[in-house]
């Protein structure tokens, strides 16, 4: 299948310090068709497309609305989730680089789709430099009437991975250590400051404004049967042109690696990041969907020059670094892994570690607080399952 | 689930409603509201604890408390969550035994396990969950976190070495005590339970109220040790 483009429509083609150019582009009139048709029609025109959230787990985006529609209560939120954490993402980034007026007019009609007053723009502090740029933007937007008594504000992280997660990120907004919480209740009925709030990615909050213009039909004819429209992917590591592409879902994992990003003599792939899936050279042909793998859109690729027992301990020590340290599994069980995946790659592992470390990996995916201690062992499993030969190498004696 | 849901649109105030759980096999009811603890421990089944305490609200820290509950991906905390209507919940099916065992014994892991020294070892509850569970001497290897003894207050000393951050000693000063003198600081394997920006406790910053002390489940809580003073508690007695 081939590129194509939804979300990065309008990626090079607009001025993004000038609304003019975004109002020629079709701009804004799907805030006024949505204002028209009323919250309802909003919502189920969401729930038909079938769009998923683009953040990683995939949770239909039209349900998450709806709930946070039905939920009692005056004061509800929208938070568009910036916070670009994952290792070897920077698709979020183009996007608030080169369209935010796109990303201001999805937050526009999210809020009004649930009754929300107030949104944020939770952005990550290594892009501090985006700051000016996109209160400026949203400035712009205000200033040309289309906000309506909206507030949306941008909100900087502090810099953590976990603040990626949504109940830490709200944690974050409201001054607090960015830690998870548990679940139920879920941010929809309880979210910040106790209220009714929803958090998207910025990629899924790209998609809404054309979904409501072009209908909910045009964005089921892209994409595979649970797997609806195109996902924006960044491809970075052992290729020869690293960069963000966006690709149909349902698309082959070697379309994008070798045929887009000219990747040459791969040995494997991580998609998702440091928390996503590793994927051997003979299996490229799998369709990226969110049944299979997709996570954030992260696609780091290894040549066979590259050490992958190094590769997982060093994903596993950011993530023992990252980890919130709330719950046990995750906080203890990242550091023993590094300890043990250090023995590997020093040559000095045994049998015995192997049998532990997949002891370990089944009751941290089972009993962890967040995604990040839940989806941690996963580079540890999916290397062992593809790679034992690179471990039993190195186990000593 | 659908009735709570159903309240919350039509904006009613939340009235008790029974709700019927299976609970290993056999049906039980509860109130709404209720969490799969509280209902399994109204019917006599036992769920190890460690984080939990009924005095304040769920921490959800330990893990320890961990149920299946079918249709659920992972295994739920069964502490914080709150039962809906027709939920099938196994409380020691091996699943879940496993995984208890593996977060106790990672928590003895880093644990400093001088027991033999320790004031509380007669009382202290990790020992007692690890014997409940049959947890040996951990397979896992991993640093210590070593910190000095902070002996500074005249009320309490802090022994953090033992500490497993299970995070009572916050929610009781926070919500028994009502003073907000503990916090977390830093993060992951290195999160510490700290006063102020990480000073030693003193006795500016806490008076003498000892509420924590009881609530450590270990012996990082505790208070200045007299001389000749003998341990606390009972021998230690193995539930299982």
């Amino acid at each position: 299948m081939p590129e194509q483009r939804v979300v990065l429509k309008n990626c090079g083609i607009i001025d993004p310090g000038q609304i003019a150019t975004y109002l020629a582009a079709d701009g804004f009139k799907a805030l006024k068709k949505a204002r028209d048709v009323g919250q309802e029609q909003v919502i189920q025109t969401i729930k038909d497309s079938g769009l998923r959230g683009r953040g990683g787990a995939g949770f239909p985006c039209g349900v998450k609305w709806e709930m946070a529609k039905d939920a009692p209560g005056d004061n509800k939120y929208v938070i568009c989730n910036a916070d670009e954490g994952e290792v070897g993402t920077f698709k979020d980034r183009h996007i608030l680089s080169n369209d935010p007026f796109s990303l201001i007019e999805g937050m526009a009609i999210a809020c009004y789709a649930i009754g929300a007053r107030k949104g944020y723009i939770y952005l990550r502090a290594e892009y501090h430099y985006l700051y000016d740029r996109l209160l400026e933007s949203i400035n712009q937007v205000c200033e040309a009437g289309f906000l309506d008594g909206l507030n949306i504000d941008v909100y900087e992280g502090a810099g953590a991975y976990v603040c990626g997660e949504e109940s830490a990120l709200m944690d974050s907004i409201e001054g607090k250590r960015g830690e998870v919480r548990y679940r139920p209740p879920f941010p929809p009925t309880k979210g910040l400051w106790g209220k009714p709030t929803i958090i998207n990615n910025v990629e899924t909050l790209m998609n809404i404004p054309w979904i409501i213009l072009h209908g909910a039909e045009w964005f089921c004819e892209i994409g595979t049967e649970r797997s609806k429209g195109t996902k924006v992917f960044s491809v970075s590591g052992d290729v020869t042109k690293p960069g963000v592409y966006e690709m149909v879902l349902g698309s082959q994992l070697r379309e994008l690696v070798e045929g887009l990003a000219g990747a040459r003599a791969v040995k494997a792939i991580q998609v998702g990041g440091a928390t996503g899936r590793i994927v051997p050279h003979d299996m490229m042909d799998t369709p990226l969907t969110f049944e299979t793998l997709l996570g954030a859109g992260a696609i780091t690729v290894f040549d066979e020059t590259r050490d992958i027992v190094d590769i997982v301990r060093q994903t596993l020590e950011f993530l023992a670094e990252e980890s919130c340290g709330k719950c046990s599994p995750c906080r203890e069980g990242t550091e023993v892994m590094v300890g043990i995946l250090g023995r590997f790659t020093r040559g000095e592992g045994s049998a015995h570690d192997i049998a532990a470390m997949e002891r370990l990996s089944q009751a941290m995916m089972l009993s962890a607080l967040c995604g990040l201690g839940q989806a941690a062992p996963n580079p540890v499993l999916d290397s062992l399952q593809y790679f034992r030969g690179e471990y039993d190498s190195r186990v000593k004696g | 689930m659908d009735l709570t849901t159903e309240m919350n649109k039509r904006n009613m105030p939340c009235i008790m409603v029974d709700i019927a759980v299976t609970i290993n096999g056999s049906t039980v009811s509860g109130q709404s509201g209720m969490t799969i603890l509280e209902v399994a421990r109204e019917n006599g089944i036992d769920i190890p604890t460690l984080c939990h305490r009924t005095e304040f609200t769920p921490i959800g820290a330990c893990r320890v408390c961990v149920v299946e509950v079918e249709g659920s991906r992972t295994l739920v905390g069964s502490c914080h969550t709150p039962i809906t209507e027709g939920m099938v919940i196994h409380t020691h099916s091996p699943k879940v035994l496993e995984t208890r065992r593996t977060i106790v014994e990672l928590l003895l892991a880093s644990h400093s396990g001088t027991c033999y020294m320790c004031d509380k070892a007669n009382i202290c509850e990790l020992r007692a969950i690890a014997a409940d569970l049959d947890v040996g001497f951990p397979e896992f290897q991993v640093r210590r976190r070593y910190y000095p003894i902070e002996d500074d207050s005249p009320y309490i000393v802090r022994d953090l070495t033992k500490c497993i951050l299970c995070r009572r000693c916050v929610w009781a000063c926070r919500e028994v005590a009502k003073k907000d003198v503990f916090a977390i600081g830093y993060r992951g394997f290195d999160s510490k339970v700290v006063v102020d920006s990480d000073q030693p406790l003193n006795k500016e910053v806490c008076r003498d109220c000892g509420i924590c002390i009881p609530f450590c489940p270990t012996g990082a809580l505790g208070k200045p040790r007299k001389i000749a003073e003998e341990k606390e508690g009972q021998l230690l007695i193995v539930k299982g």
